[in-house]
């Protein structure tokens, strides 16, 4: 083939150039990202939505009462507040949108809340999940918006102790806490205008008894239930394999605990609910009975817009949220965050480090935050920090090389240090919320003998000689030739304290490094780790679901994994037994409680380090009302959805 | 050109894409990650609840990934998926399929990295062709040399880091990330939507393009100087040709040719994206997409996206071969 014989090479290049320009176009033109979906179609006399614990206010008006809270689970709902009427847009308030989409309403820049979170569904600005709105598909994470659209039987205020009825009035147990009876609320719809009742909650819970392994919390719902029944559309019956006092718990929302209730009429339709993404918006998905809808959602964003009603408003339980539009974008780094808030284009995000936190409270004096302008900056979290151990890697099988570390461990400059002083010492794999706070109390003189927050090298020093350790000419203990080594395994949240405490060793004579492999999770599970940065979860009514983390074997089933790979049959037996204890029984709990730590305590196979606190940065350019520790009504709006 | 030749040339290319495809597939798993795990431990970790019997669900998910069978069986499956273009489910983004994954973000990159790409060429080439022409004003040379010097030295994510400090955050004149701006709702048939999208790739295209603009015109300046000793070139002065004349049409149009096969080595490449410029601007692209798959070693979405890098490479080296005696009337394939 010769082209120069039909065409001239300037002819070819012109040609080409012109084609290949097309092309692009053309290319360009089909592979333009799909247009968004339309907003769900309105349906007519839905029920009124709203989720009830955050009270903002636009700057633009007066701040709200608080809220109150309903205490005892069995008072009927308080007299019918009637929704506050929002008030009107300030007259230079901007449309928050660019570009606008037929049916899509703008909403102005002071009736739109921007967050940017973070968790399994976001990467490098963009959101994975923008799709995914079933809390039981594998890639769901229910921090990124998704838990907008569940509402639980009940709901638990962590700061006041109490339980809230919220799609329950009331609940039973049988005595021997092998039956549990809800009373279901009356009149409440989903949004697609199908009636809610028992039934959607029990074929929640048979289902997930039936799938096991397949999806999240079925392998605890297999464990534990044997049957859920309706036995009309307001009483639901579930029958317990054992006694399951805690089983309330599962049923409000909480660390990633709760059990989150499906649309029978939909979901049982569905085969595999882990690749079920509950969204169409041509047919109103997700429904639910929440007072929020899906308006678009893409890897950049998703927006949220509330609906005009919702029957907890109507109900009196709570406000219709004054927040019109919710924006969720996609957590990049903290210094991308920080420069949001400087410029205000974000009202509130994922927590922060207390240096960045410094710089945005320095540069943009709207901020705020739990605590104002002053340290911590935040409240605790249910999971405090602590240096995992691998407790089956020599020499750290040793609890007197376990207790060295420790001793090595300044967490006062930690603290100092890492945290910007802004933080505080943790002594127990245990959260500080006014209903655990009992059992710190319980173990006070245990810790007296055992101090786990202890900085006294010598006594660390004298443990390892007493174990024949030798400090050598380059400042490191070492015992026939082997030095302690200790590779910390850490994550970005740690990147404060991992280092600090790495050298803090190092300068004790500790082989110690910090670092941040990629497969760190991965290591922990199956215990090839030596260290590993992490945290301890699960607790907020009684400490189970921390003492768990460290059981070995149950003789109820299966168990967490315990990362520390600790092995104490006593401690097994005793948590056992705990979790069978019910909840009213505060002083069985405490001495089973005070049993255990006997065992974990002098132990020690974990060192504690420090409390986690959620330091969110709050904006008030747009929004004041914010909670804070005076006006403690909610926890600040962190990932975990206990942001309504 | 001989049909053998383009017939040999075809199953080079094709073998080519069967190694490539076949190392794609093996090295994701020589990693001892497991994507599953880490992903059920990274929800917990978010949480602070770690569920009951983690391995029993890791180990569900696996077989219905197929991760359980053995590597051979494993391999079979995947060149079979290869062949129907078919790259499974991410697995970190569970249940979205690796070519949702990439059709999202495959037309923020071609537009992002093919106009840069352009820019950068247009503009590199020209300003080397004029430093390397003799009888340019010695001013352009000594204004244009060192910065664009220095400029094929720095890397593109390193310039977007500066852009984005000087340009976003102290004089806060362009946006400091993402596709289009927050709260916007995407209007494709909104000018002043298309033209947010604009505004937002304005700095990591000038990331691009001044990383890339210095590498492109000392390579033409390079050639340039060359060309000044051919033949041909001698022999143009001699028949007293314009000056214009000899530039375009002798000089530019020879020195051209090495810029070309960079070019079209450069289009195919522009599926890779420019994986950290994206990344620093969360652009919304394939790069990011990329960078996000290797972090969490998800299997399926790396072996998706880089068939597809490794097919553009492909394809874009087989076009030029084939047109290559065409651009140099001096290459020929026929037999002598």
């Amino acid at each position: 083939m010769d082209v120069r014989q039909r065409t001239s090479r300037r002819d070819f290049i012109r040609i080409g150039f012109l084609g290949t320009s097309a092309a692009l176009l053309a290319a360009c033109g089909q592979q333009a990202p799909a247009a968004p979906p339309t907003a769900a179609p309105a349906a007519p006399g839905q029920f009124t939505n709203a989720q009830p614990v955050v009270q903002m206010t636009p700057t633009a008006a007066a701040k709200p009462a608080a809220p109150a809270a309903d205490a005892k689970p069995t008072a009927a709902p308080a007299a019918a507040a009637k929704p506050t009427e929002a008030p009107k847009p300030a007259a230079d308030a901007k449309p928050s949108t660019v570009g606008a989409v037929e049916g899509v309403r703008q909403v102005p820049r002071n009736r739109t809340m921007v967050l940017s979170f973070a968790g399994t569904g976001a990467a490098e600005g963009r959101w994975t999940d923008y799709e995914l709105w079933n809390r039981y598909a594998l890639g769901a994470n229910m921090q990124n918006g998704g838990l907008l659209f569940y509402e639980p039987v009940y709901y638990y205020s962590a700061f006041a102790d109490k339980w809230i009825p919220w799609l329950a009035e009331d609940h039973k147990f049988s005595d021997d806490f092998k039956q549990l009876t809800y009373k279901i609320r009356s009149g409440i719809n989903w949004s697609d205008g199908q009636p809610f009742t028992a039934e959607d909650i029990a074929f929640t819970l048979n289902s997930l008894r039936e799938m096991g392994p397949k999806v999240a919390l079925g392998n605890e719902v297999q464990q534990a239930v044997a049957d859920a029944k309706a036995t009309d559309p307001t009483t639901l019956v579930i029958n317990f394999k054992l006694p399951s006092p805690r089983w309330n718990l599962y049923m409000a929302f909480g660390a990633g605990l709760g059990i989150y209730i499906v649309p029978k009429h939909i979901f049982e339709k569905v085969d595999d609910w882990s690749k079920f993404t509950f969204y169409d918006p041509e047919k109103g998905w997700p429904v639910s009975t929440t007072q929020w809808k899906v308006v678009h959602t893409s890897p950049q964003q998703k927006l949220i817009d509330r609906k005009d009603s919702w029957w907890a408003a109507e109900r009196g339980l709570s406000r219709m949220s004054k927040v019109e539009r919710l924006v969720y974008i996609a957590y990049t780094t903290e210094t991308q965050a920080a420069q949001l808030f400087i410029s205000n284009q974000l009202d509130a995000s994922l927590d922060v480090r207390p240096a960045t936190m410094e710089q945005i409270l320095a540069q943009n004096p709207k901020v705020t935050t739990w605590t104002g302008n002053e340290k911590p900056y935040g409240y605790t979290d249910q999971w405090p920090t602590n240096l995992m151990i691998n407790n089956t890697k020599p020499p750290f099988d040793d609890k007197d090389i376990r207790w060295a570390i420790s001793y090595f461990i300044d967490r006062d400059k930690v603290v100092q240090i890492g945290n910007r002083g802004a933080g505080s010492r943790s002594p127990l794999p245990l959260p500080n919320t006014p209903a655990i706070r009992p059992y710190f109390d319980a173990v006070k003189d245990l810790l007296k003998q055992y101090d786990t927050n202890e900085f006294n090298p010598e006594k660390g020093a004298k443990l390892l000689e007493g174990k024949g350790y030798t400090k050598g000419a380059d400042g490191l203990w070492a015992k026939g030739g082997e030095k302690i080594t200790l590779p910390i395994n850490g994550w970005a949240v740690f990147s404060d304290i991992g280092p600090v405490i790495s050298e803090m060793l190092k300068q004790q004579g500790i082989d110690a490094s910090y670092q941040t492999p990629p497969d760190f999770n991965d290591q922990a599970i199956k215990g090839t780790y030596t260290g590993y940065m992490t945290g301890t979860g699960g607790s907020w009514v009684d400490p189970y679901f921390h003492m768990r983390l460290f059981q070995s074997a149950s003789g109820l089933g299966a168990v967490p994994v315990n990362i520390s790979r600790w092995k104490n049959d006593e401690y097994d037996k005793i948590v056992d037994q705990f979790v069978q204890t019910p909840l009213t029984e505060k002083d069985k709990l405490l001495g089973l409680y005070v049993k255990a730590m006997e065992q974990w305590i002098p132990n020690l196979p974990v060192p504690q380090i420090t409390e986690w606190y959620h330091r969110i940065p709050c904006n008030q350019t747009y929004w004041t009302g914010w909670p804070t520790n005076k006006d403690p009504y909610v926890t600040a709006p962190s990932g975990t959805g206990r942001f309504r | 050109m001989r049909f053998d030749y383009l017939l040999k040339r075809l199953g080079i290319f094709l073998a080519v894409i069967w190694v490539a495809s076949t190392l794609n597939f093996l090295l994701p798993r020589l990693s001892t990650q497991n994507p599953i795990r880490d992903k059920l431990m990274s929800q917990a970790a978010s949480t602070g609840y770690l569920q009951l019997a983690l391995e029993e669900m890791t180990a569900e998910y696996e077989a219905k990934f197929g991760l359980d069978r053995p590597v051979w069986q494993q391999y079979i499956a995947y060149m079979t998926d290869v062949f129907r273009l078919d790259f499974n489910y991410s697995i970190t983004n569970y249940p979205r399929t690796v070519l949702s994954m990439i059709q999202d973000a495959l037309p923020w990159t071609i537009g992002l990295l093919g106009t840069t790409t352009l820019i950068a060429f247009t503009l590199g080439t020209l300003l080397g062709a004029l430093m390397g022409w003799p009888r340019s004003p010695k001013f352009i040379s000594r204004l244009l040399f060192p910065p664009l010097l220095t400029l094929s030295a720095i890397p593109g994510y390193l310039l977007g880091l500066v852009l984005v400090y000087i340009l976003s955050f102290q004089l806060k004149m362009f946006p400091t990330f993402g596709g289009y701006t927050i709260g916007t709702i995407p209007n494709w048939s909104s000018v002043a939507f298309w033209g947010d999208i604009l505004y937002h790739s304005i700095l990591p295209a000038l990331a691009i393009i001044l990383g890339a603009v210095g590498t492109w015109a000392l390579g033409m300046r390079a050639m340039m100087v060359t060309t000044q000793g051919e033949d041909y070139m001698v022999f143009a002065q001699a028949k007293g040709l314009k000056g214009s004349t000899l530039f375009m049409r002798y000089a530019v149009r020879n020195a051209l040719l090495p810029q070309a096969t960079g070019l079209a080595l450069a289009l195919g490449n522009i599926l890779s994206g420019a994986v950290l410029v994206e990344v620093i601007f969360a652009y919304p692209g394939i790069g990011t997409t990329l960078f996000h798959a290797i972090r969490e070693n998800d299997y399926f979405l790396i072996q998706g996206i880089i068939i597809g890098i490794i097919a553009s490479l492909g394809v874009a080296t087989l076009i030029l071969d084939l047109i290559y005696p065409i651009l140099d009337p001096r290459i020929t394939y026929k037999k002598t």
